[in-house]
Order: structure tokens, then sequence, then C-alpha cells
């Protein structure tokens, strides 16, 4: 009793400490008061035509850096988590996602599946939306896949995967198109180098803008329009491939224990 | 037959693209058209059955009217309703769960009622027995437990409206 108290206790001190920082006490403030130079080079940099040889041409910065200044970095996270999702596919190598199929009309109620249906066309507007402004606001290619990763995980949910495999998103339609994206971001990174060899002139790998001694340069306006150069190009692959990529997961973790555990001994399962 | 059933769910999705996105420029007018176009061309099926009733104007009208006796109307009258219970000392509440009989048929209607029902504060539909047409509602007031006085306190103020809309 008198721990619950103490354990209550110091829960309410906390919350209230918190609270008065928060509020009245006017925050914990900025750690510095000053930009710092790197944040300032950067800021200074990325939307900035009069300095072509270090702009991104985004007015977003986090995008400009995560994809043209420190490039390769991401390219590599990239594989890293492509890495993961090819090794969950390859332990389920033996696995035949379309054993033991059931009929839809499974799932939660009525209720639920139609909010949930309905809900299917805004996800795709507002997931799309966030990877075609990746260059322009915050978000990006990762963050649109995840957000539109969250429809295949909700209607396995509220419907049952087989829901999904009715729909024909099956294994093999979601890896073709996560290797769409992943074969667009390589073409992306040696699209400079490819321009640069026809004209007979230098490019480095992941070039967005011209830079010293490599004059290619991907166009950062179509019309009026403001693109980016590569900036669009990744976060649109990257959309495609993060989106593929995490429903194949979903649609693997979703299958049955008992069915995986059969099709692993090698025998054929009559669930 | 199934390009016509686009249009309604590419409205939807364009209005809400452009709405998200917050800009109007050249851009996303261009884009939203075409990410319109491909929600509509995978959801469609799912979603449209009847592309007349989708597109109805006179639909459209009576789910706005809906929309405003709704928000304005059924919201206060429920939330007023609680209010004085929950500022009573004695906390006048007969709490049960009741069943309560719905005359629609359409998929929508049953769930939009549904929602209406559990948005407003004192019922929230627990379940859903779509054989029997009936709602298990769990009422802070129960008057009687018989099916009239249900439907006429809890489901008939909506069902009007709903009626309209997708029946």
């Amino acid at each position: 009793m008198k721990k619950e108290l103490l354990i209550a206790m110091s829960m309410v001190i906390t919350v209230v400490v918190m609270a008065y920082i928060a509020t009245l006490g006017g925050g914990l403030g900025p750690l510095f008061s000053d930009v710092r130079p790197l944040a300032k080079a950067f800021l200074s940099t990325t939307l900035d035509p009069e300095k072509p040889l270090f702009t991104a041409m985004s007015p977003e910065a986090v995008t400009a850096i995560v994809w043209d200044y420190r490039g390769l970095d991401t390219l590599f996270e990239t594989a890293v988590f492509y890495l993961a999702i090819i090794g969950a596919i390859a332990i389920y190598r033996d696995v035949n996602e379309k054993v033991g199929l059931k009929g839809s009309g499974l799932g939660l109620s009525k209720i639920v599946r139609v909010v949930t249906k309905v809900l299917i066309p805004i996800n795709i507007a507002i997931a799309i939306s966030i990877a075609l402004h990746g260059h322009l606001t915050p978000g990006g290619g990762f963050q649109a896949g995840a957000a539109m990763a969250v429809m295949p995980m909700l209607l396995i949910v509220v419907f049952s995967r087989y829901f999904l495999l009715e729909l024909k998103l099956t294994k093999g339609l979601a890896l073709a198109f996560r290797s769409i994206g992943l074969t667009g971001i390589a073409l992306t990174v040696f699209l400079p180098i490819i321009i640069a060899l026809v004209n007979g002139v230098n490019a480095y790998i992941m070039q967005n803008q011209m830079k010293v001694n490599a004059p290619v340069g991907l166009p950062a306006f179509i019309g009026n329009s403001l693109i980016s150069g590569s900036l669009i190009l990744y976060n649109v692959f990257e959309f495609l491939a993060v989106t593929f990529g995490f429903s194949v997961l979903f649609l693997l973790l979703s299958i049955e224990e008992d069915i995986v555990k059969d099709q692993m001994r090698g025998e054929v399962s009559e669930h | 037959m199934k390009l016509v059933k686009i249009i309604p769910v590419a409205i939807l999705t364009y209005i809400i693209y452009i709405v998200f996105s917050g800009s109007v420029s050249t851009y996303d007018l261009v884009l939203g058209v075409v990410v319109a176009v491909l929600a509509g061309y995978l959801t469609s099926e799912l979603l449209v059955s009847d592309v007349g009733k989708a597109l109805s104007i006179k639909r459209f009208i009576w789910l706005m009217l809906y929309g405003v006796y709704y928000l304005t109307i059924a919201e206060f009258k429920a939330h007023f309703d609680l209010i004085k219970r929950i500022l009573n000392p004695k906390m006048p509440i007969n709490p049960g769960i009741v069943r309560t009989p719905y005359n629609v048929g359409n998929d929508y209607s049953v769930v939009t009622i549904a929602n209406s029902i559990t948005n407003t504060p004192g019922t929230v539909v627990v379940h859903l027995d779509e054989g029997r047409k009936t709602y298990y509602v769990h009422w802070i007031d129960v008057k009687a437990p018989d099916p009239k006085t249900t439907y006429e306190n809890i489901v008939k103020a909506f069902e009007g409206y709903v009626k309209k809309i997708f029946e």
C-alpha cells in the first residue's frame, strides 16, 4: 500500500513538474541561441540558383541533405532496409501464401469494414501527396511509403489476409513493384553518368545539380513547377519500394503459423 | 461500366489530395488528377455499386443537410442531456444494453446510422446483427427496452435522412 502511494505521488509530481516547465516555466528553451555554422551553410545553399555549384534546388533542407548532400549514405541505409526484407523473404521462400485459402467475408464487423474501405482512396491520396511533395515540404519517399503501408496492414487486420489476395495484392506482385522502385533508385543514381557519357563530359554518381568539372545538372523545373532534379525521382521510387517492401513483410508475417510450419516441413497442408 | 465508377471516387480523392497538399499550383492540380484516377481505378469496384446514386446532386444535398442537422441539433441535444446528468448531484442514469431495429438495407446506410448513434454522447452501438436487422445499443437512460421505444428514441431521427442519402 505504502509503495503504491509512493509510486502514485512520484508520478503526480513528475507530471506537474513537466507541465510547469512546458507551460509557465517557459519551456527548456533552445540549446543554442544562434543557428550553427553547419546549418547556416545548408540553409543558405539548398535553394539558391545564384550558387549553382552548391545548391540542391530544393526548399526542403532535410530532403536536400538526405538525397543530395549525403546521398550515398541514404543509399546504403536503404540497402540495409531491403536486406532485412530479403532476409524475411528468404526465410519464407518455401511457403505458398495461397495454401489454406479461405474466402472473404471474414474479419471484423460490417461497420469497421465499410469505414476501412472508404479510407483506402483517402490513404492513397495522402501518401502519394507526401511522396510528391518530398522535395518541397517535410516528408518524402520513406515517410510516404510508411503511410501507404498502413493500408495493407489495416486490411489484413480488418478483413483478413485472404482479402488482399482477392485484391490480387500477392507476394509476387508486391515483390515486382518493390523491384521496380529499387531499380528506379539505381537508375537515378547512374542517370547523371549516362547523360555525361552521351555528352562526353564528367559526372559523379548520385549527382543532382552541376558541380565543378561535372556540368551535368538534372532539370530543377518543369515549366514553372519546382521538381528539384533527382530528388523527386528518388522520393517517388523510394515510395514505391517502401510501400511494397512493407506489404511483402505484412503478407508473409500474417500467414498462419501452422500453415507455415507444415509447408516448411515439406508436407502438403490441407487446412 | 467500370470506368464510369471511377468518377465519384476520383472526385473525392482529388478534393482530399488538394486539401491535404494545401496548394493549387499547376504541379498539384495536374498530378492530383493522376493520383485521383489511379485511386479511383484501384478502389472503385470495392466502393461503388451504383454510379447514379454516387453522383446524384439531390442525395448530396441531403448529405449536407444531414451534416448540418447532425453536427448542430442532434449533437447539441445529446450533449445537453448528458451535461444535465453529469452536473446533477443525484446522477440520474439508468444504463443498459437494448435491442433496436433498423429498416435500411444498404451497407453505407447501416454504417452511417450506427456511427451516428455511437458519435452522439449517451448511446454506443456495441454489436450489429445483420440477420435480424438489429443494433445492440448501450444507452445511458433506458426509457423502455421494447423495440418501438428504442427505435423512436435512438434510430428514427437519423434513419429518415440516411434513407434519402443512401437508399
